[in-house]
């Protein structure tokens, strides 16, 4: 990411000033030096105006969690009754369990099949290889949504619905495309003369790909992981069709049933929300950096 | 160099190891790089290629889940009648013009971020935050955010319910939109800035260029490829990522007033139990996206 | 240790590109045998077909006495040290020295004692534990040739390994390299496009162009004896001064005559290379060294038939000596230097050439730019060749 901290421009210094050129910069006149300052002062302040408007849905989960629904009607008064009620309401521990269990098994399907295809693409290519990488890439462009009635209707022919299976297996298809392409890119940066390397050091191609490819793809999975981790946690549409079963629903599609049904007191959905909303912060937070570079991969340097 | 002599346990092993193997180098690492390369491919056919052939199919009959018969082509032409469908196909295209703004808007915060304003890193991190919640829960706040009586309703003191007339319905789900892009796109658009040539701007200003002048010529064609990226991306998320919210904010209504395409697959098939006609509005989807792909190639071809 | 024997290998890529054509070439056991080229000849295709990275098109490959076409690298048990070092990133020196041999399942105790004798050898002791990106240009490429010694193997293969070092660590490696060849005695083929590290560390050196071996001898041999124009102008730095010249029969005497000039062949140049009488009245290219050159007031003995008169243009001054680049005269633009001749073989690809003779002079030798001077050359040793084939005249002197 932005490591090196944009520079501020200073203006080039007015004729006859003497110009040091291995010292410090040249000091700015008191009068620019003061305008530069209001300005940076305006411009701390519209960042901290944009920044409210960014956190004000976490401002408004958090204190309507803290009414009843009477009190969030009126606007007064405060009430940890929504967070106590919470679990009575709704199975919030099963469909946290439920979102990380289809989480990492989607992930990990995902993580197996691109790690290796992508060393195929970018290391063992075999004659059409390009094609197949150019295809594989291409089904990034197709929405769920434009298949998503064969697609039904074949998980469900195939009795995928009623357990995790089909959901996962369609969260792994809809994630391989891009993680592949990921996956493909990060290893076409590794030099080829680390594989022959390793290969005139006696290993064979899959052992090249487990003992030498693999320890240095870590900062790409990790990426792949984030992102997927994010995909699935916050997704609905797959959860909705493909889980039939109201007891494996996972927290973000309990939340939009719940909400859809718009019975439920405001304030626990919120409550909800914000337990929903957790753990990819977190991933978020900590994993920044992975996901700005899976972001803006294939735009180049 | 007599420390050094070849163990014998050494060639043994080497002998042992290439005994099995009689395949040729380029052989094997062919034949590794087709079966490495498999349970992708398997994957995506099963769950991506196939489904759109099926789909192709599927859109040309008609098809309530229990019978089935064959229409033809002709299914399309008749869709064309349908007067709901060329709503849907409108409320996409107004979608699109909130594009611009998703891309404006995140473009000044990263410029005027970049200027290193106290506490950027933390500015950078809480734009980015929201993009970790999930649409359903955007949709949820958004939903009371635009309520009669919500607090957009009290700044305001219209008394409207937003999302429940037809005439502002669709412009509430495009600023919820806008707002749930900026922190993509201002993190696309800061890497960007990163990577900028710093020396480039200072020679600008050495010609004796004026900020604007600076940002416009040197600044902003430096981001091209960012700004291309950005608004794919963000194409992308208003034609196939806005389900959730649509689900969760109003549900395609009052009216189809906020269905949009891919909205309007779902609907269609789930609600009303049309897969035929919810399998073309799928191809119709999917004719969309990919000319969205195609105009992308274009720009980066003309370079 | 073990000889390799190239027989007429061939390497032709899918793409159609003949990389290397009719190699032939025995390399003896402990050998240090350099390939030198300019780049594109084929170096590094031959030096990966004896590795085993590519496939041999034609032709036949014995490595130790075993046909080796069809051996996969791992069966081979040869080391191989590559351009950019190909270190293993995520392990530390000691892992990336060892890893081929846990891969061998050599016994733990074996795998550190060699480690540590090979980090000895190359002064890595102390680095052992880091990663290679915290080490210098020189370390990573010592932790390189490392990983090659800990092998054990039977030939040594090193496709450019000092390219990416800077000038002083190079001319230091390059010593370093042939000491720790010679303390393993290893076989070891040597792969540059750099004359001069060709010159200073092979046994023998290859020198090849277009994918054929143009000429295998020792260093001194190849300087003294080329064998066509193409090494003749290759080895050597400045390269020698060839120039098209017709051979003229004058009263019992040789003269090869270019532009104005005109020099003598001596005596001992005629016993030595018998063949150029046949080519009395005929164009040859002729070929003198820079250093058999030098300024008539410090060889005021010599004969009008030996003598240049020769325009300074650019004076380089190196502190031990004086390199001289002149021209003949007015009559420079009738002159075929040679070098062009180089060049159309070459189809023009290969680096401009300076149009220019190059004398080597004492450092104190009384020429300025711009001024005439007038110059000596030994002509003695007078090299030929023929224009047409490019091949040397006469090489069988010893
Ligand atoms: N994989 C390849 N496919 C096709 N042509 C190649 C390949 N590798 C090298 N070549 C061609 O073969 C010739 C010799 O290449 P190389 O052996 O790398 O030369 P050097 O190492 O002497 O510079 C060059 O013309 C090069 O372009
Ligand atoms: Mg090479």
């Amino acid at each position: 990411m932005a490591r090196s901290a944009p520079t501020e421009w200073t203006a080039p210094a007015p004729p006859g000033t003497p110009v040091n050129v291995a010292g410090p910069s040249v000091p700015l006149a008191p009068a620019r030096s003061r305008r530069s300052r209001a300005r940076r002062g305006v411009l701390f302040l519209l960042m901290v105006a944009v920044a409210a408007v960014m956190l004000y849905p976490f401002y408004f989960m958090i204190t309507t969690s803290f009414h009843t629904e009477a009190q969030y009607q009126t606007g007064h008064g405060s009430s940890i009754s929504s967070w106590t009620t919470l679990g009575q309401t709704v199975p919030i521990g099963q469909q946290l369990l439920n979102s990380t269990l289809i989480c990492a098994a989607s992930i990990a399907i995902i993580l197996v099949v691109s790690i290796s295809a992508g060393f195929a693409f970018s290391k063992l290519q075999f004659r059409g290889s390009q094609g197949v990488f150019l295809a594989l890439v291409g089904a990034m462009m197709v929405p769920l949504q434009s298949i998503l009635i064969p697609e039904y209707v074949n998980v469900s022919r195939l009795g995928l619905t009623n357990n995790y299976t089909g959901a996962i297996l369609v969260y792994a298809a809809l994630g391989t495309p891009f993680a592949t392409f990921l996956m493909t890119t990060y290893f076409r940066g590794l030099p080829d003369e680390l594989i022959e390397a390793a290969v005139v050091d006696g290993l064979s191609y899959p052992a090249t790909l487990w003992r030498v490819a693999l320890p240095l793809a870590l900062p790409a999975i990790a990426t792949v992981t984030v992102l997927q981790f994010v995909q699935i946690w916050d997704d609905l549409l797959v959860g909705l069709l493909f889980l039939q079963n109201p007891a494996e629903r996972p927290i973000t599609v309990g939340l939009a049933v719940l909400a859809s049904g718009r019975t439920t007191s405001v304030p626990i959905l919120m409550a909800g929300s914000l337990v929903s909303a957790l753990p990819a912060m977190v991933v978020y937070l900590g994993f920044q950096r992975y996901l700005v570079r899976g972001l803006t991969l294939g735009v180049g340097k | 160099m007599a420390a050094l002599v070849t163990p014998v346990a050494m060639s043994r092993s080497v002998e042992r190891s290439q005994r099995p193997r009689r395949m040729r180098l380029s052989t094997q690492r062919r034949l590794t790089g087709l079966v490495l390369s498999i349970p992708a491919l398997a994957l995506v056919v099963a769950f991506v290629v196939i489904p759109i052939v099926q789909a192709v199919y599927y859109s040309m009959t008609q098809w309530n889940g229990v019978t089935s018969t064959w229409i033809g082509p002709s299914a399309y032409t008749q869709t064309f009648h349908n007067p709901a469908f060329w709503q849907v196909l409108t409320n996409n295209g107004l979608l699109l013009l909130a594009v611009p703004f998703a891309l404006a808007i995140p473009l000044g915060i990263a410029v005027l971020l970049h200027e290193r304003v106290r506490g950027w890193k933390f500015f950078r991190s809480v734009y980015f935050l929201p993009t970790a919640i999930s649409w359903v829960v955007i949709g949820m706040v958004a939903e009371r955010f635009f309520a009669y009586d919500g607090p957009l309703d009290k700044i305001i003191g219209s008394h409207t319910d937003f999302l429940g007339s037809s005439s502002t319905a669709l412009l509430a789900l495009a600023i919820t939109f806008v707002w749930s892009m900026i922190g993509t796109n201002t993190v696309i658009f800061l890497t960007g800035l990163a990577t900028l040539d710093t020396t480039v701007q200072e020679a600008a200003f050495v010609d004796g260029a004026t900020a604007w002048q600076s940002f416009s010529n040197v600044t902003l064609p430096h981001l091209k490829r960012f700004v291309q990226l950005a608004f794919i991306m963000t194409v992308i998320s208003a034609f196939s990522a806005l389900f959730s919210l649509i689900f969760v904010m109003t549900g395609g209504g009052p009216g189809y007033s906020t269905t949009t395409m891919e909205f309007f697959v779902y609907q269609t098939g789930f609600s009303q139990s049309e897969f035929g006609t919810a399998a073309l509005y799928g191809i119709v989807l999917f004719v969309m996206m990919a000319v969205v792909g195609i105009v992308q190639l274009k720009l980066i071809r003309s370079e | 240790m073990a000889e390799i024997t190239f027989d007429r290998v061939t390497k032709v890529y899918p793409d159609g590109t003949s990389a290397v054509s009719e190699l032939s070439l025995d390399i003896a056991d402990g050998e240090f045998v350099v390939l030198v080229g300019p780049s594109g000849c084929g170096k590094t295709t031959a030096l990966r077909m004896v590795a085993g990275l590519e496939e041999i098109s034609r032709g036949e490959l014995r490595i130790g006495g075993r046909v080796a076409n069809h051996m996969l690298p791992r069966g081979r048990d040869i080391a191989m040290v590559f351009q950019n070092y190909a270190l293993y990133p995520q392990k530390s020196v000691y892992n990336n020295m060892a890893f081929a041999l846990k891969i061998r399942n050599v016994p733990k105790d074996e795998i550190d004692r060699r480690v540590r004798e090979a980090a000895r050898i190359l002064g890595l002791t102390q680095y052992l534990e880091r990663k290679p990106k915290a080490l210098s240009g020189g370390q990573r490429q010592r932790v390189a040739m490392g990983r090659a010694i800990v092998r054990e193997p039977q030939a040594f293969l090193m496709d450019e390994p000092l390219s990416n070092l800077d000038a002083k660590l190079r001319v230091d490696m390059r010593a370093e390299i042939a000491r720790i060849q010679r303390m393993l005695g290893a076989t070891t083929i040597y792969v540059t496009h750099d004359q001069v590290e060709a010159m200073t560390m092979g046994d023998r050196v290859a020198v090849m162009r277009g994918g054929i071996l143009q000429q295998v001898d020792a260093p001194e041999r190849l300087y003294e004896q080329p064998a066509n124009l193409f090494v003749a102008s290759f080895i050597g730095s400045p390269a020698m001064n060839l120039v098209e010249a017709s051979l003229e029969a004058e009263s019992g005497r040789l003269h090869c005559r270019f532009g104005d000039s005109s020099l003598a062949v001596s005596d001992i140049c005629r016993q030595a290379r018998p063949e150029i009488e046949a080519y009395a009245g005929r164009r040859v290219v002729v070929g003198f060294r820079s250093e058999d050159i030098t300024d008539a007031t410090s060889a005021p003995e010599a004969g009008a038939d030996r003598r240049l008169k020769a325009v300074i243009e650019v004076r380089e001054a190196l502190g031990s000596e004086i390199l001289a680049h002149f021209s003949l005269g007015e009559e420079r633009a009738g002159l075929a230097l040679a070098g062009d001749v180089i060049e159309e073989q070459d189809g023009g690809a290969s680096s401009p050439r300076s149009r220019r003779f190059v004398a080597r002079l004492g450092p104190r030798a009384p020429v300025r730019e711009g001024e005439r001077a007038e110059l000596v050359v030994d002509t003695d040793r007078l090299h030929f060749f023929d224009p047409e084939s490019g091949l040397a005249l006469g090489r069988s002197r010893t």
